[in-house]
């Protein structure tokens, strides 16, 4: 165990070093970008003197530096401070914590979708490996990540919404209101951010997959007249699947990024829309605790992923 | 799921949540059509309120909704002229003072009655040195607020102050009447969020950065207003998805749309596409008060330099049209008429005119502007054609908007592009951009006998003789190109082929219009 808590242990602190690196990045770049968040505030009624009192009202006259450890010390006592322009007065972890549900669910869908195509078309072009099936499913990732998802989600839009009238056009039902709701009204969100992702993964499981269907033991198992299935699913397939979960891992943040966009386009209140309102808006410490948020998940599923490598193969633990 | 009267911000996230997911309920719930239950009304291209205290509002969204909530004491029509709308009538006795008679038996949202004592109080918080609202010079010249009787209440204005009454309208004024029975003892935090008014609509959830839904307030002064019950207000960042939201049939209104796809959706028959000239002026500003900019023939030189139609043509996709001046059309009693020779395009003139001042081909000047669209095309096109024309070496900078409108303040600039949006009063624009004195004057101009006309203008009640002082006003301006005035864009509103009963106003009168929609 003291060997499995010393690597649980160095990669927390990893994980802690790059989230504070990660914040200073933010919070710098913020700051030297042009724009001021009195001026979002006061709008056309800003006057120096206006402008003065904001600053001098949020903080916003003391030394840079003072004003970053300000706000990591709130952090450290899980404390995100107040939002300055993009709903102002209001508690940043409230604002957080409000907003978090509707990214994760959708997250989590575009992820299962991902997942799901993945399986499928993969397995289906590595088991039929030359015929016209793989030719489609290889063509069809080929097109997955050469589309870019903002692009994919106005198409979206525009044929199963607009056309079809299948879903709706903007709006999400947030999943307390209703589960089927959310399901549906997430569909196309979801479904825009999943396809490049899925295409990878369909690429990489489907590599993995042929790389293992011609290995020895799997030649020895068939012999041992083992079922086609059997064999596939024992032999192929378990072996197969650690780098797809590693690419998964990989991925997570291409779906974060997706999630920024997609918010926008099909007005989901998720983290990604306030992180792009904030950035908009000057607000340094919405910007800075979404960026927080963010990295948190980013390192959190990396290590959940290595968790589950670790399982599925102990050599790696060792 | 109704908010209480002083909820926390907590409480008001909760009752959000319920509150945004109406608009897109049909769906689930079987899409009950009854004629209009609940109108969706989006607002487009902006999602940040910050508060829907009048007297503290800023930003144009925050706006939108007040206008529904509130009333003034006066309103405008849709030929731009004003009209009593919490007053019944009005007087000037002299021309420094104001008698209001207000209607009786109007009704704030908790119930309350609207009285002249609620009047004087919301013009007092106003001027208020200690409350400090944005809007606190407008109302500057009020020297007393008399109240006569419950309903009548008097204004008096040390000199005649002819732009008092378009500062009394529901536009961007802050002089929406609040309740003193709930504000007399300082503005509590949660009015900000939940304020009351005596307008048509009441708030009933706001979801910070997502949408507001608004009720019926059932004992409007106005019989059978407002004809919809219930108004959801998603607010969406992107325009582009405002259009998609109404195509697709989640939203029935918008506040705006993109300029380049008002051709498609005019021949789209789902779409009802209205449209304006707004009340709105854009212009290159010029620093008088630096090279090169500090000789007259060389601004009357670029002035003649570039072709302003085609600035509508490629800036606006032709959704505008070329200004007169910088009072915008839509004021049609105070704006110019003609279009004066020195705003159109004429290579000879310009060059014969730069010819006599003390610049020449070469001469390098930078013309500041922001953002990734409209306002960077629009210096792009400026720039193009005045190097073009005259053989001077201009180039843009590219900066954001509140930067931009620092350096102008502190005169850090030597040229930008710039406008105003939704002031209603020709002194606004006028006085303020051109008066030696005016808050607008960026580009420290100054000329004594157009300062004089303009304080004249100021003072004169009869609205034709005012009007043509500022038309004198922009006669002499033009001469002197302090700015160049280049186009005023149009104001547009979606509507679903269903909707009926909304009227656009030149203002883009979003909030105030929705009382009258009978559709949906």
């Amino acid at each position: 165990m003291p060997k499995g808590l010393r690597y649980f242990l160095t990669r927390f602190i990893g994980a802690l070093i790059t989230m504070l690196v990660g914040t200073v990045v933010v919070f710098f770049v913020m700051k030297a970008a042009p724009g001021d968040p009195a001026l979002v505030v006061l709008g056309d009624f800003a006057t120096p003197e206006t402008i003065a009192k904001f600053n001098s009202d949020q903080g916003l006259d003391q030394p840079e530096l003072v004003q970053y450890f300000n706000w990591l010390a709130g952090i450290v006592q899980f404390d995100f401070g107040t939002s300055l322009s993009v709903s102002q007065g209001e508690d940043i972890g409230a604002l957080i914590a409000y907003r978090l549900p509707s990214t994760f669910f959708i997250g989590i869908y575009a992820l299962t979708i991902a997942i799901c195509l993945a399986l499928v078309l993969g397995t289906l072009a590595a088991t039929r490996r030359g015929t016209l099936v793989d030719t489609s499913a290889t063509s069809l990732a080929v097109l997955g990540v050469s589309m870019p998802d903002f692009w994919l989600g106005y198409m979206l839009i525009l044929g199963l919404s607009i056309g079809m009238g299948w879903f709706p056009s903007y709006g999400f039902v947030q999943p307390s209101t209703s589960i089927l709701g959310a399901l549906h009204s997430g569909f196309l969100p979801a479904l825009a951010i999943a396809a490049p992702m899925a295409a990878v993964f369909t690429r990489t499981l489907r590599t993995s997959l042929i790389e293992n269907l011609d290995r020895d033991h799997v030649r020895v198992a068939r012999s041992f007249g083992q079922t086609g299935r059997f064999t596939f699913l024992h032999h192929v397939f378990r072996n197969s699947i650690i780098p797809f979960i590693v690419v998964i891992g990989l991925q997570v943040r291409y779906l974060l990024g997706g999630v920024v966009i997609i918010e926008r386009i099909f007005g989901i209140n998720g983290i990604g829309s306030l992180m792009v309102e904030a950035a908009f808006a000057r607000d340094y410490y919405v910007v800075q605790a979404c960026a927080v948020v963010f990295l948190g998940v980013v390192l959190t599923v990396n290590f959940a992923v290595d968790l589950i490598c670790a399982s599925l193969d102990p050599r790696r633990a060792r | 799921m109704t908010v209480s009267r002083n909820p926390t911000r907590r409480a008001i996230l909760k009752a959000g949540v319920a509150g945004s997911t109406l608009a897109f309920l049909p769906i689930w719930a079987g899409a009950a059509e009854a004629a209009c239950a609940t109108l969706r009304a989006g607002i487009t291209g902006y999602n940040v309120i910050n508060t829907l205290d009048p007297a503290r509002a800023t930003l144009i969204p925050e706006s939108y909704v007040i206008w529904g909530m509130f009333n003034c004491l006066l309103k405008f029509d849709e030929g731009m002229n004003i009209i009593p709308d919490l007053a019944e009538s009005y007087e000037t006795p002299t021309p420094t003072l104001l008698r209001f008679k207000l209607r009786q038996g109007v009704k704030f949202h908790d119930g309350v009655e609207m009285t002249a004592e609620d009047v004087k109080f919301t013009l007092e918080r106003l001027r208020s040195e200690e409350f400090a609202s944005p809007h606190r010079s407008k109302f500057a010249p009020l020297s007393d607020i008399r109240v006569i009787d419950a309903y009548t209440i008097e204004l008096e204005t040390a000199e005649p102050f002819a732009p008092l009454l378009s500062y009394l309208t529901n536009t961007r004024t802050g002089s929406q009447i609040v309740p003193k029975h709930l504000l007399e003892n300082g503005t509590p935090e949660s009015f900000a969020t939940n304020p009351i008014g005596t307008g048509p609509f009441k708030l009933q959830s706001y979801e910070p950065g997502a949408a507001l839904t608004l009720t019926a307030h059932t004992e409007y002064f106005e019989p059978g207003l407002p004809k919809v019950q219930m108004v959801n207000i998603p607010l969406i960042a992107e325009e582009s998805a405002g259009v998609t939201a109404l195509l697709g049939g989640s939203i029935d209104v918008t506040s705006t749309a993109p300029f380049a796809d008002i051709p498609n959706l005019e021949k789209d028959k789902r779409v009802q596409v209205l449209k304006k000239p707004g009340t709105n002026s854009r212009f290159i500003s010029l620093n008088n008060a630096v090279a090169p900019f500090d000789d007259v023939h060389f601004r009357r030189a670029l002035s003649l330099a570039f072709d302003r139609q085609a600035m509508v043509d490629v800036v606006l996709f032709g959704e505008g049209r070329v200004a007169k001046g910088v009072i915008p059309s839509s004021i049609s009693w105070a704006a110019a008429q003609e279009q004066p020779t020195l705003t159109m395009l004429d290579p000879a003139a310009a060059k014969a005119e730069m010819a006599k001042s003390k610049y020449g081909p070469g001469t390098e000047a930078t013309v500041l502007t922001w953002g990734s669209s409209w306002w960077k095309r629009f210096a792009e096109v400026f720039v193009l054609q005045v190097n073009q024309v005259l053989g001077v070496n201009f180039k843009v900078e590219v900066s954001d908007s509140g930067t931009v409108y620092q350096r102008m303040q502190a005169g850090d600039v030597q040229a930008s592009i710039w406008g105003w949006l939704g002031l209603v009063d020709p002194d606004e624009y006028a006085y303020e951009i051109y008066h030696s004195k005016g808050s607008r004057n960026y580009e420290k101009y100054s000329n004594p006998e157009v300062d004089k006309l303009l304080e004249q203008a100021r003072s004169e009640m009869d609205q034709s003789a005012r009007g043509d002082l500022y038309r004198q006003v922009e006669a002499l301006v033009i001469e002197d190109c302090p700015i160049l005035p280049c186009f005023e864009s149009n104001v547009h509103n979606l509507l679903s082929a269903k909707v009926t009963g909304f009227v656009q106003l030149p203002y883009s009168a979003f909030g105030s219009q929705l009382a009258n929609v009978d559709n949906c």
